[in-house]
């Protein structure tokens, strides 16, 4: 199950061989990755290269007061001032010299007709170079606005810059990201940022996500104290990452899983200070139950993470009925019932639902007509819930992973692993750690204004919009 | 099963509920025992008896003032140097022997001594009982010795005045004192286990001889190490802090350098003038005797300083020149109830207005504290800065000094990190440190806050002055702040 190529690029002679002789072997970059529990300055020492416009106080209080050294296009005073504050002086990017930078982030909220896209190309075209290896970058746009044809374009263009560059700098570990923010939503640039910038987003590139609404005031360490979380399929992989790193943001985890599994879960459990709920998400007194067991046990729920799935691939012809069936009820109908049983009275306002989809229900999988069907439908069933669930300010959204290692890949034919590992910008599989982290993120009160979206966890994978 | 632990959590709120109830309606009658006890015996009812309770505690509050009659030091001796023999217990007997010729008091009033320390000597970690019985006090003289690395004088002046403004002791002796020529030399933790079964005589056959002494390589491993100041949380040596301070606030090396001149020559004028004098008792020890602060170099000069290379990094801007030296040392402060005091016939010198001690990530700027520390001292005393005629700073470094300078004259990082509107204010240098700080003067970690207390109580009537605020950082980012008032 190790990568074999990655186990390889880590070692600097065998990089410069496969370099020099021009051999046809992708070397990915080994990705940074975040350790332990939030941090009061996530961007600490991080050289951040910035150009700013509309954003300018956020992006000056955000990176100062995170912990970053700043390098700006041109002088401003919300960095000299924010610079002070946190002793955090800014320089501009000419004084710079040989150092490096570790991110750039790139205010593109002035872009209002596609000429103006020049600056992107002269900004990028001039610094790009001098990026670090794994390093961040994000742009800041705006929300696409449906009455203005001629600067949805000149904004819509931003989302395929980000995408295309996502694809050049990946092999070097570097994500590149679009941030759409919405009117009065300036308070969850800082949130986002600390995230999109930091380790912890690692295997996030080539995604736009947008800011539709302000953040919640909370606290940047352990923001998820005194709440309650359940993680449906909690015992193993990708649920057990998300249960552990929840519980390690202070939320009290109850950990989901089918009572054949009870020995992983029990040990999930344990580990993280969490608790077991052993049901079979199809059974079809499954939603009762648990909503019962979240009353008693904690009077409510406030993150609500549908994790639990199968897949059973067969090509249509030869699949059989059970297989279809058992995909779909566990994939996609068990989540819209459990969903229905908590949403009154036992979700609680400010709440949060995070489904996992996958890129398969993006870009379709042969052998998958049933889990691509479940997991295309976990979109769309996000994306029309946020609305109504928005006046109780509780956000859905979907998570699609791309390939991550774990026990359902490692059973995958090694050709088709290796294959699926490097069909992505980074070259390489993700970590549930990396889905656990963009989960993690969506249930902070910081993540407020995400609702209704899907955020691909993929190292940008080439398949799929 | 889920209605099994359904009970669980609301039997645990319930009961705690109940215990808390419990510890408030115990802890109130306790804190104002003497108050209460008239009042405790006539009523039954438990409701009647909070209410009591509440009454008397703010009664209890009736200004009991504790007041500083006077303080006494030794010299301050580099490390190494005329005190390398006297430990901090040693250094401590010296301080206390002179303050109690200096203020002559009948032993037996003396309640207790609290003494700060940073460097402890591990055989008797609780100097100020030490000295205590070395110095033949009574024996109902007891003894608390506390640690909070640099602010540990202060920290035990500040809990002698709550100890005698909660009515808990009447004349209280506190101060601190630290040798660094007598830093133990810790031998590796690896070593002490890998040796333990020897010493508790567990092996006995040759072979698991030879197997304890096979985990003693490599040899590296078992050395002594030297010691140093470094964080144990993020492993920085301190003077790489500050070096990271002068950096990011833009301190350049002219302004540290300028302002250890300045230390220098301010702290010079002092004991040329004789101001010490008062404040300073001889010691004897085996070195010689030692009268006066041998640090001070008053024909230094800015252009000397510059000629000093930078320690912590190439291209540095700390040096041996602009930091506060290893020194050996003790300090000592005399503290009594304003009652006491002018019944044994003592003019009190002044009393705390206010104290802060506040804690900073020691992974950010470690020694940013007392920009921290120093307003909410301001705001709980009442007071502005521009109220204080005198301000006192612990002089760690220059880098550090002048990036709280910076701090405090800062609106932005009011505005961030205070959450009000404008600065702190700005420093003036004619009655910033007066004479000098620990840069000249030295060092000795523990004893600085007394010294500081001392040296403020007397200078506000050499001036004339209300108010003084004292300022100190240390390690583990500790701010401490005090506003002392003349009496």
């Amino acid at each position: 199950m190790t990568d074999f190529l990655l186990e390889l690029s880590r070692n600097p002679r065998a990089r410069s061989v496969v370099r020099t002789l021009g051999l046809p072997i992708p070397m990915p970059t080994e990705l940074k990755r975040g350790r332990g529990g939030m941090r009061a300055r996530p961007l600490e020492d991080m050289g951040v290269l910035v150009r700013a416009a509309r954003f300018e106080l956020e992006l000056a209080d955000t990176l100062a007061s995170s912990g970053a050294e700043t390098f700006l296009a041109e002088e401003s005073v919300s960095f000299t001032s924010a610079g002070e504050a946190y002793a955090r002086p800014s320089r501009t990017i000419a004084t710079m010299g040989d150092a490096r930078a570790n991110a750039i982030v790139f205010d593109a909220s002035f872009v209002s007709t596609v000429s103006e896209l020049s600056v992107v190309y002269e900004f990028f075209h001039a610094h790009v170079k001098k990026l670090s290896r794994c390093a961040r970058v994000v742009v800041l746009g705006l929300e696409i606005d449906p009455d203005s044809p001629s600067a949805a374009a000149a904004q819509g263009a931003l989302e395929g810059f980000c995408r295309s560059l996502a694809k050049e700098l990946g092999r070097h570990g570097t994500s590149v990201n679009l941030l759409r923010v919405g009117p009065g939503a300036e308070s969850s640039i800082k949130p986002a940022l600390r995230f999109f910038l930091s380790p912890r987003s690692a295997f996030i590139t080539g995604q736009p996500v947008g800011l539709g609404r302000p953040a919640e005031p909370a606290s940047f360490t352990r923001p998820l104290e005194g709440k309650v979380a359940l993680v449906t399929g909690g015992a193993r992989g990708i649920g057990k990452a998300t249960a552990a790193r929840l519980a390690e943001e202070g939320a009290t985890v109850v950990v989901l899983d089918r009572p054949a599994d009870d020995e992983a879960a029990s040990k999930t459990a344990r580990e993280i200070g969490g608790e077991v709920l052993l049901a079979d998400v199809t059974d079809k007194d499954a939603p009762k139950e648990i909503r019962a067991a979240l009353l008693a046990r904690h009077g409510g729920v406030d993150i609500v993470v549908h994790n639990a799935g199968v897949t059973r691939d067969k090509t249509i012809a030869k699949m059989s009925r059970e297989q279809w069936d058992m995909t779909l009820d566990v994939n996609l109908h068990a989540v819209t019932k459990i969903n229905a049983a908590l949403m009154a009275g036992c979700l609680r306002d400010r709440g949060r639902v995070i489904l996992l989809s996958s890129v398969a229900g993006i870009a379709g999988n042969m052998g998958q007509t049933n889990y691509g069907s479940a997991k295309a439908g976990l979109i769309h069933y996000a994306r029309a819930s946020a609305q109504g669930l928005a006046e109780r300010d509780i956000t859905i959204n979907a998570v699609a992973p791309g390939f991550i290692e774990t026990r359902m890949t490692a059973a995958m034919p090694a050709m088709i692993r290796e294959g699926a590992r490097r069909l992505s910008a980074l070259g390489q599989g993700g970590q549930p750690i990396d889905v656990a982290e963009a989960i993690t993120f969506l249930a902070t009160p910081g993540a407020a204004g995400i609702s209704g979206q899907l955020l691909r966890v993929c190292g940008g994978a080439l398949v799929g919009a | 099963m889920a209605t099994k632990k359904a009970r669980q959590p609301r039997k645990t709120t319930a009961t705690r509920k109940v215990t808390k109830k419990a510890r408030r309606s115990k802890a109130v009658p306790e804190t104002t025992r003497s108050a209460t006890v008239k009042k405790k015996s006539t009523v039954s009812t438990s409701s009647a008896k909070k209410s009591a309770a509440k009454k008397s505690t703010k009664k209890s509050r009736t200004p009991r003032r504790a007041v500083v009659v006077g303080g006494i030091r030794t010299p301050f001796v580099k490390a190494f140097g005329k005190l390398m023999t006297l430990d901090a217990i040693a250094l401590g007997d010296a301080a206390v022997g002179g303050l109690l010729r200096a203020f002559p008091i009948e032993r037996a009033e003396i309640d207790s001594i609290i003494w700060g320390g940073v460097i402890l000597p591990s055989g008797a970690p609780n100097v100020a009982r030490e000295i205590a019985l070395d110095l033949r006090l009574p024996s109902s003289v007891e003894g608390m010795t506390v640690t909070r690395a640099c602010a540990s004088g202060l920290q035990a002046v500040t809990l002698a005045a709550a100890a005698i403004e909660r009515g808990e002791a009447d004349v209280v002796i506190a101060g601190g004192a630290d040798s660094t020529s007598n830093a133990e030399i810790k031998l590796p933790q690896h070593l002490v286990h890998a040796l333990a079964p020897l010493a508790l005589g567990k092996a006995k056959s040759a072979r698991s001889i030879l197997s304890v002494l096979s985990q003693l390589t490599p040899i590296t491993e078992l050395l002594p190490r030297k010691p140093e100041i470094a964080e144990r949380s993020t492993g920085q040596v301190m003077g790489e802090a500050a070096e990271e301070m002068a950096r990011r606030n833009g301190v350049l090396r002219e302004a540290q350098d300028a302002f250890a001149a300045r230390s220098h020559a301010r702290a010079s004028a002092a004991i040329a003038s004789g101001r010490f004098d008062r404040e300073i008792t001889p010691v004897d020890s085996a070195g010689g005797t030692a009268f006066v602060d041998d640090i001070v170099r008053g024909d230094t000069s800015e252009e000397k300083l510059a000629r000093l290379r930078p320690v912590f990094a190439k291209d540095g801007s700390v040096t041996a020149g602009n930091a506060s030296p290893l020194t050996d040392g003790a300090a000592a402060v005399l503290l009594m109830s304003e009652e006491k005091a002018r019944a044994l016939g003592f003019a009190p010198l002044a009393a705390f207005r206010s104290w802060s001690y506040v804690g900073v990530d020691p992974a950010d700027q470690l020694l940013i504290g007392p920009a921290l520390a120093i307003p909410r001292a301001l705001d709980r005393a009442g007071v502005k800065l521009a109220d204080c005629g005198l301000v006192d700073m612990h002089e760690a470094f220059a880098a550090q000094v002048l990036s709280v300078e910076k701090a405090l004259g800062s609106d932005a990082f009011a505005k961030a990190r205070l959450g009000r509107d404008e600065a702190v204010g700005q420093l003036d240098p004619e009655r910033f440190n007066v004479h000098g700080g620990s840069i000249a003067i030295g060092h000795p970690f523990a004893a600085t806050g007394a010294r500081m207390v001392t040296t403020m109580a007397n200078e506000l009537h050499e001036r004339d002055e209300e108010l003084a605020l004292l300022g100190i950082c240390a390690a583990g980012g500790i701010g401490a702040a005090a506003v002392l008032e003349r009496v």
